[in-house]
């Protein structure tokens, strides 16, 4: 870590020469990674990304500067080049402000079960060769590759403001991502997946890494051998978890960033649709809230302070089928005249703290699967996707099957090829008549700023039942 | 920070240690405004030094990268792991290095650069008069120095210039275009501004339309051309192919895959655009080589071990793992800019996209979505507006429904075009998803 008292210092010089406000973040992040293609290793991988990423605020406009060079120096020059940037824009009469908030004064970390620390790097690495050895993988199809990366990261900050805050925070992340390919009599598909978590090497049981493997080969397998051509036209669906986190990530977590909703990511990320539609205004069914909350203990995007210095706590961005909050940061709610919701993440040294997504959830309610099926007289069972996307306006998505099913007069009859669910957000919602029990959690890398910051984050839900909804 | 000094420090660090190595030292400096609403949001610069480390010891090896300007710590594990290491299927021995130092410096950008002084640029591109305008502009001065056990000693300096805007006029109207150049070029800036102006007041001037579900012949803008081209092209890395995420198999190699009239080509020695390059990662030259030749798959992208597990040379397109075009050009086809449309004839003019994702990369099929303008063309002239739509389809497919090819070329690089492109106007036929 690095001095806190010359951090202090610099803030007082940004301060003296003309800015309102002033940040200091020390940003470390470091890792270990490797490759294995069909279980030999590729090569093994070390991480360091260091540096200290300077805000200033002065005459309404936003400057930011960081440096990797840790020296004096170096951070006074960032320093000064923050003013500079944000005294810059003055012919354009910016009005940029931040809210007054209560500020923490902290240190935490996310404690390990099992520290990474006590394993060595090629402990892991053996871990993992055993691993696959050990794999049940679908035999019924020829799976040409099984791609796996491994990493843990070890995130270490030190942020201090002009206006009191000071947090010093450690966390560690496992993560895990594969991809498998196959053939079956000449026909190619292919399954990737991403899975994590903030914590130690207890993950590596936590994370049902072989269970996951073999059960996306078998996914392969049946869509490969057995699916046949997909309904299509208006029908009931119900949607695995993994489906229906992904749709809370992108249909209510993205359009409730407050940035989009203010166009600051217009011409990124894109806009919102609640920049049309109000919180209060009901866009699903009774069935439906929606939270995102970094304090999930163990989650991929925890968090107990974000990166302007403000105490996170659980967002609920729709409540009973109204919009409710927005996700804020500090500069969000100053435009908005209320306060931040903690949403500042910045994902190394080099970024600035941007509205985001921690770990955003459906919240469960209480039927089993088979009570979701039983009342479905035709329509299609979509377990698992590979493609998807949505618009820039966060309003029509699309969400391609992978694993999924004919469902007649409430069972499973066979496999489908491809159901293609194409949906705008109020109809998704509203479209939602019963919710299961079964929460999951599955991890995700975030995509938003310029340049582009990848977050760590956890999307979930559980299975949902959705009445009368168009499949292509 | 003197590269060649801390480049010295760290081959001292390594050479006793690892017999094959490549150290790869990045300094850069850049400032980027970024604007929404018609003003900054923020003015980011960077003052950074990065490390790329590649080592190996009999087969087993580590492919490392430090964004810190003391990595030593890092580095001392990485050399340490390498005898715990089992030797790696893709390993190949690091080829002499052949490649050449280059200077591609433009001085008004280095200065801006470094100074973060970027009023002249604001004032050139009239940004404060543009209302309704969200994008970005970086301007970026980079040096790097690669440093190998094959003989590498090989310092690059370039410079870029490139940017993006998104005009909104009304309430659903809008236009975004890129640019992008080795060299401060404002004119270039100021006619992507203006085609960006020209089509969001475009849609704005015609009344809204429906799209249908349905195949359609479609003008596809060079903002769209450049982002489908990118995961072409890597589609063709021989990484891509090895790993399982390439719908073109090794076989396809020197058959017809794609249209007659396309030609796609990896060109590092074009000096208007920022992948310019004299070395690859492996220290290996670089040059300008077709990867689709009147629609036969003519290269595989290559480095060493990708050559070697596939058969064939490297392509001076190291990535130490990942082999990479640097700068993709399209050969331009006939149809002048005016006569776009009235070759469309019946069909739709979409100008930006963004969100393409794979349901199969092994058969190519994807889709992608729509935004910004819009146009339903008929009888070669624009008639209606619509909301955003989805281009869904095989990439495969795509590529061989080829219709016609613009003649001006457009240097394109924004956030869903990270490889800089000089890319025409592309009219295919496929299909279109519509609410």
């Amino acid at each position: 870590m690095i001095d806190q008292s010359f951090l202090e210092k610099v803030l007082d010089y940004m301060q003296k020469n003309g800015s309102s406000y002033s940040e200091a973040r020390f940003h470390k992040l470091t890792g270990f990674s490797f490759t294995m293609l069909n279980g030999q290793l590729i090569g093994a991988s070390y991480k360091d990304s260091t540096g200290v990423a300077l805000r200033s605020l002065a005459n309404g406009g936003l400057g930011f500067s960081s440096t990797s060079l840790i020296t004096k120096n170096s951070i006074l020059e960032s320093a000064s080049r923050a003013l500079k940037a944000a005294k810059s824009q003055k012919d354009f009469k910016p009005r940029i402000g931040l809210s007054e908030e209560y500020l923490a004064r902290i240190s935490y970390r996310v404690s390990e079960k099992k520290p990474i620390s006590d394993w060595s790097d090629e402990d892991l690495i053996k871990y993992f060769q055993d691993l696959y050895k050990g794999l049940d993988l679908d035999k019924r199809i020829n799976i040409t590759q099984v791609l796996l990366m491994f990493k843990y990261d070890i995130e270490e900050k030190l942020l201090v403001t002009s206006d009191g805050a000071f947090v010093e925070s450690y966390i560690p992340r496992i993560e895990v991502f594969y991809s498998i390919t196959a053939e079956y009599q000449g026909e190619r598909a292919n399954r990737w997946n991403q899975l994590g978590g903030s914590g130690g090497l207890e993950l590596l049981e936590e994370l049902k890494i072989a269970d996951n493997l073999e059960d996306d080969s078998k996914s392969l397998s049946i869509y490969l051998r057995e699916a046949e051509p997909s309904p299509s036209g208006k029908m009931d669906v119900v949607l695995g978890p993994e489906i229906v986190g992904l749709a809370m990530h992108e249909a209510a977590g993205h359009p409730s960033e407050a940035d989009r909703v203010h166009g600051r990511e217009a011409a990124q990320a894109g806009l919102s649709y609640r920049r049309r539609l109000e919180p209060g205004y009901k866009i699903g069914s009774e069935h439906v809230t929606v939270v995102d909350d970094p304090t999930i203990p163990g989650s991929h995007g925890f968090y107990l302070v974000d990166d302007e210095g403000v105490p996170a706590r659980p967002r609920y961005l729709i409540r009973n089928g109204y919009l409710e909050e927005y996700l804020h940061n500090r500069e969000t709610a100053y435009e908005m005249n209320t306060h931040s919701n903690a949403s500042a993440r910045a994902k190394e040294w080099w970024a600035e703290p941007i509205v985001r997504m921690a770990n955003t959830y459906l919240v469960p309610g209480d039927y089993s699967l088979d009570e979701l099926l039983e009342d479905v007289k035709h329509g299609v069972y979509i377990k698992k996707y590979m493609e998807w996307n949505i618009d820039d306006y966060r309003w029509r998505a699309r969400y391609v099957g992978l694993e999924a099913y004919l469902v007649e007069n409430g069972r499973i009859t066979r496999p489908v090829k491809n159901p293609a669910l194409e949906v705008n957000s109020v109809e998704f919602f509203s479209s939602i008549d019963a919710i299961g029990k079964d929460l999951a959690f599955y991890a995700g890398t975030c995509g938003k700023g310029e340049p582009g910051q990848g977050v760590p984050v956890w999307f979930g839900g559980p299975h949902i039942r959705m009445r009368g909804v168009r499949i292509l | 920070m003197n590269l060649e000094e801390f480049a010295k420090k760290l081959v001292e660090n390594i050479k006793g240690h690892v017999p094959e190595y490549i150290v790869q030292l990045e300094a850069e400096n850049s400032v980027m405004l970024k604007l929404a609403n018609g003003k900054p949001s923020v003015t980011q610069s960077w003052n950074e030094i990065r490390v790329n480390l590649y080592l190996v010891k009999d087969g087993r090896m580590t492919v490392s990268s430090f964004r810190t300007s003391s990595p030593d710590e890092a580095i001392e594990k990485s050399i340490r792991i390498l005898d715990k290491l089992t030797p790696s299927p893709l390993y190949a021995p690091l080829p002499e290095s052949n490649g050449a130092p280059y200077q591609l410096v433009d001085e008004n950008v280095k200065e801006m650069a470094i100074s973060g002084d970027i009023s002249q640029m604001i004032s050139d591109l009239s940004l404060t008069e543009l209302t309704n305008s969200a994008g970005a502009i970086t301007v970026s001065y980079k040096s790097q120095l690669l440093v190998g056990s094959n003989g590498a000693w090989l310092k690059g300096e370039s410079t870029s210039f490139q940017g993006y805007l998104r005009i909104f006029r009304g309430d659903d109207a809008s236009g975004q275009w890129s640019w992008t150049s080795t060299r401060y070029e404002p004119g270039k800036a100021k006619k992507a501004i203006e085609k960006a102006v020209e089509l969001a007041e475009t849609c704005q001037s015609l009344p809204q339309v429906k799209l249908e579900t349905r195949d359609y012949k479609i003008l596809l803008s060079p903002m769209i051309v450049g982002n489908l081209l990118q995961y072409v092209t890597m589609a063709a890395s021989g990484a891509s192919l090895i790993f399982g995420m390439s719908f073109f198999r090794p076989d396809d190699l020197k058959q017809q895959v794609a249209s007659e009239q396309l030609s796609v080509i990896d060109d590092p020695h074009y000096e208007d655009l920022p992948g310019y390059r004299l070395f690859d990662d492996e220290g290996v030259k670089t040059f300008r080589k077709h990867i689709l030749n009147k629609g036969i798959f003519e290269n595989i992208l290559h480095n060493s071990k990708t050559a070697r597990l596939l058969g064939g040379e490297t392509t001076g397109n190291a990535g130490i793992i990942q082999p990479t075009p640097f700068n993709i050009i399209v050969e331009p086809g006939d149809l002048k800019e005016e006569e776009l449309l009235e070759a469309l004839g019946d069909g739709i003019y979409a100008t930006n996209n963004w969100y393409t994702r794979f349901q199969n990369y092994v058969e190519g099929t994807f889709s992608t979505v729509t935004r910004d303008a819009l146009l339903l063309v008929r009888g070669g002239k624009p008639v209606g507006c619509s909301k955003r739509a989805r281009i869904t389809g095989s990439l495969k497919d795509l590529i061989k429904n080829i219709v016609g090819l613009g003649e001006e070329l457009w240097p394109i690089q924004w956030w869903e075009v990270s490889i800089p492109s000089l890319l025409p106007h592309i009219i295919v036929e496929t299909k279109i998803t519509a609410e």
